[in-house]
């Protein structure tokens, strides 16, 4: 029996950006930017959404001079993940 | 990367690519620190041992405060221009384990200023940061940090064996020991890594 797939986690931009918050406490737009090969308008868009939905917190502050955008991850956006993650693993048990 | 719906496949390349990026040891990359503390620790040391054995004059012992008056402020440096754009939990607590090592550091030779007979300083000092070089070692699971640590803790207890200016002398061998080869180590470590 195939597991829905959370839809707003199965978009790729969107999956890489929380595949990385997964493994790091905090990371910066430059740093998601640089990692997931994404242009700063579509990354900003994602993040946005991701941001509404709860899964992710978004700061934005200054590092001297320059502004700083800080995401990580929350509790809902982890557990949301794992069940993505859970979910995945249907799909290949099954053809398997 | 474009904005579309996934196959099974591509979701877990993804997942396993990007954990991959994370992976490349953020925590390694701080060998430039080890090696700015490590040569100014060097220098002064073998400064003093110099200075002293030409001179004789005690009062040379005050270039002390000079590895923390350059060290700090280079730190804060390179840590602003190193920026790494994001932190693991093993970053973290190896810059925090570092500020408790510093505030001990500061207030160890502080406290020279009420009684320098207190307790033997180099010895305590040479304890103190390879005690940090080795947990740091540990933590980001680096043999050549964790053999440099442990190493530099047996070596300490040589101090207390040794007197005078030949005390000096092996304080500053650890400079080499414990942060000069492990930052250069740790470098190449991490130059190898962002271009794997």
């Amino acid at each position: 029996m195939f597991k829905d797939l959370d839809p707003l986690l199965h978009s790729q931009l969107r999956l890489a950006v929380i595949s990385i918050l997964i493994s790091v406490e905090e990371a910066d737009f430059v740093y998601l930017r640089e990692k997931t090969g994404s242009t700063g308008g579509n990354l900003s868009v994602q993040l946005e959404k991701l941001s509404e939905a709860g899964y992710i917190e978004i700061e934005k502050g200054f590092s001297g001079k320059r502004p700083r955008t800080l995401c990580h991850i929350t509790e809902i956006g982890r557990n949301a993940f794992e069940q993505y993650v859970e979910a995945l693993k249907s799909y290949f048990n099954t053809s398997a | 990367m474009e904005e579309r719906n996934l196959t099974q496949n591509e979701s877990l390349e993804i997942i396993t690519n990007m954990i991959k990026e994370t992976r490349n040891n953020l925590e390694k990359d701080g060998g430039s620190i080890y090696l700015l503390w490590g040569y100014v620790w060097l220098f002064v040391s073998l400064a003093i041992y110099f200075l002293l054995m030409k001179t004789g004059d005690y009062r040379i012992q005050w270039l002390w405060f000079t590895i923390p008056l350059i060290g700090y402020p280079g730190m804060i440096y390179l840590l602003k221009k190193e920026k790494r754009g994001a932190t693991t939990f093993a970053g973290r607590v190896i810059g925090n384990i570092w500020i408790v090592i510093g505030v001990v550091a500061a207030l160890l030779s502080l406290y020279m200023f009420i009684d320098y007979n207190a307790f033997p300083i180099l010895f305590t000092m040479a304890l103190l940061i390879n005690t940090g070089v080795a947990i740091s070692g540990l933590i980001i699971k680096f043999k050549p940090i964790i053999v440099a640590g442990f190493l530099g803790i047996l070596l300490s207890f040589v101090i207390l064996i040794l007197s005078g200016l030949d005390q000096i002398l092996i304080f500053s061998l650890f400079a080499v020991i414990m942060l000069i080869i492990p930052g250069h180590i740790l470098n190449s470590a991490s130059r190898k890594s962002q271009k794997a």
